[in-house]
């Protein structure tokens, strides 16, 4: 077991700033939510482009690039549909701080992200899903196996596949967060490293419960064995449970300055 | 079926530091496998080995001591002599007679002395304060103006004056200081965040953990020292991958084994050689357990301790 890894969520073109920036290649915007999520404490980053049909692969070298050079390689998460654009970031990928995460891949349209893990020797997000929510967790297992055996037949490390639960919301599908938890336990039992877009279980909610529902969820899931999480790494609270969880189960040394570090 | 070794080698690994100057340096730390794990992968520093020198000189009772400091007037005869001892990587000086409670001794003289040590020797200088926290906090300071070019190591700063000691020694005259906490892995972590949040690079910073004699609750000390590099290697601890620097001699001369004069029990043997035993016992376990130096008093440890590491590398 090791240390919690926590993927940086924000610098998404779903957001306008982001898409902008992007769109025009200007820095500033990218690099300021870069470091507010380093300062906080994000292992880390997911970059998220888009589709980006036209331009992807210039677009990916370009981020992956900004941020490297500028935050002392940071590791990256390439999150794209745009499977070109993965492997042309990889290119000019510096590997000295980590892997870089393929986000992502699934049992279902997506599998063939996989391959594209493989070929670049990248970690690969796996989603236990074919279409829509999986049915319980026989279901996300059945999907995990297989996604392990294709990886595996391509020459990965189970260790570079990281299983996502597909965490559901709670306003809504209450009665099926039960099944992510030990969906959770079970991948973790078997010794298979996990994250999830962990924001999701409180999608809906109003803003100020948003924060205590994703802390509660996560102290949870850490307890069922979840490795690392996609999140929003400015939410203290979240921030702040996170590290001590990590104190709980052993994984950092304690000192009275942990929360700082 | 065959054994097959598997090497435990990590992508962490200890800060290299480096004191002294002009030719005589020593580096501690480096490795990136367990402590003395030669077998895993090569050990970038072997464990160093020092020899501590009081300004209130040496225990004249024991014969063989007399002898090797025989016809030494003053503390840098002395500490001239102690460099030149069979296995010693570093000289050590204890500044005893600065201890307000004692002879409170000033730190202008202190540190004058200081610097004619590091003078008239040919290693690198390591010195002890008076470990009043109070004393400390001004002595260091002024020791580490005064040894400015030798780039020596300075025990130590405590939770108590980490502040005026980092502020001083470290940052204004760039000395090589040792944060020394009390068999407390937490503490041993938390003063070194403390010290980092100063604005201090890692690199110029070792750890005292502390110790015990061997046989006096060093089973808490060996934990200690396995839990800081356990984290320090397998979690990549960065506010642990420090090297230890340990001084044993005050311990492993201060236990009733290595008080008691043959006298009072005959049986026993003589002291002089009880201390060397006791010496020895202990530095062995801390370098066991994770010490990159150990600081003794007695040459004729030191000797063995130093043939002890070289064997194992």
């Amino acid at each position: 077991m090791a240390k919690f890894v926590t993927i940086g969520e924000r610098i998404h073109c779903i957001s306008p700033v982001i898409r902008k920036a992007m769109d025009e290649r200007d820095p500033a915007p990218i690099l300021k939510r870069a470091k507010e999520q380093i300062d906080a404490g994000a292992t880390y980053l997911d970059v998220n482009i888009g589709p980006a049909e036209s331009d992807g692969e210039e677009r990916m070298k370009w981020a992956v690039q900004l941020l490297q050079d500028n935050f002392d390689n940071v590791p990256l998460a390439l999150d794209t549909s745009n499977k070109k654009a993965i492997a042309a970031g990889v290119e000019v990928y510096n590997r000295s701080k980590g892997k870089p995460i393929v986000n992502s891949a699934d049992a279902g349209d997506r599998i063939s992200y996989i391959n594209v893990a493989a070929d670049c020797d990248a970690i690969v997000i796996a989603l236990c899903s074919k279409a829509g929510v999986p049915a319980g967790v026989d279901e996300r297992m059945g999907y995990l196996m297989e996604m392990l055996e294709l990886g595996m037949g391509l020459g990965m490390e189970p260790d570079d596949m990281w299983f996502d639960p597909l965490v559901v919301v709670a306003k809504g599908m209450q009665d099926q967060l039960g099944d992510v938890l030990e969906a959770l336990r079970q991948f973790s039992e078997q010794g298979f490293k996990s994250t999830g877009g962990l924001s999701n279980v409180s999608n809906g909610m109003p803003k100020n419960l948003r924060p205590i529902m994703d802390s509660a969820f996560i102290a949870m899931a850490m307890q069922a064995g979840l490795t690392s999480a996609i999140i929003n790494p400015c939410d203290l609270r979240m921030m702040e449970t996170i590290k001590s969880c990590d104190i709980v189960k052993n994984e950092v040394l304690y000192a009275d300055s942990y929360l700082d570090l | 079926m065959a054994f097959t070794n598997k090497p435990q080698v990590f992508n962490a690994k200890i800060n290299p530091i480096t004191f002294g100057a002009n030719g005589h340096e020593v580096t501690l730390g480096g490795s990136n496998v367990y402590p003395l794990y030669s077998f895993d992968a090569p050990i970038a520093n072997a464990p160093k080995v020092g020899i501590q020198v009081s300004d209130k000189g040496f225990d004249a009772s024991l014969p063989e001591l007399a002898k090797f400091y025989e016809g030494c007037n003053t503390v840098v005869e002395m500490a001239k002599r102690a460099a030149s001892a069979e296995g010693v990587d570093f000289v050590c000086l204890r500044l005893e007679s600065a201890d307000p409670n004692g002879d409170n001794a000033s730190v202008e003289d202190c540190a004058a002395l200081a610097k004619a040590v590091a003078e008239a020797i040919d290693k690198p200088l390591a010195v002890i304060g008076s470990k009043n926290v109070e004393k400390d906090a001004t002595l260091l300071g002024k020791v580490a103006e005064a040894l400015t070019g030798y780039n020596p190591l300075l025990l130590s700063c405590k939770e108590e004056n980490y502040k005026a000691v980092a502020a001083s020694a470290i940052m204004a005259y760039g000395a090589k200081v040792a944060g020394e906490s009390a068999v407390d892995i937490n503490l041993a972590k938390q003063l070194n965040v403390l010290v980092k949040q100063m604005g201090i690079a890692a690199g110029n910073t070792v750890m005292n953990v502390g110790t015990a004699a061997a046989g006096y609750g060093f089973e808490y000390v060996a934990s200690t020292m396995d839990r800081v590099k356990g984290a320090a290697m397998t979690q990549n601890d960065v506010d642990l991958q420090l090297p230890i620097v340990t001084p044993l001699g005050d311990e492993a001369w201060g236990v009733k084994e290595t008080l008691l004069e043959e006298s009072d029990n005959p049986a026993w043997g003589a002291r002089e050689e009880r201390g060397i035993q006791m010496e020895i016992c202990t530095a062995s376990a801390c370098l066991a357990s994770g010490s990159d130096a150990v600081i003794l008093k007695h040459p004729a440890s030191v000797k063995t301790i130093s043939a002890f590491v070289a064997a194992l590398m």
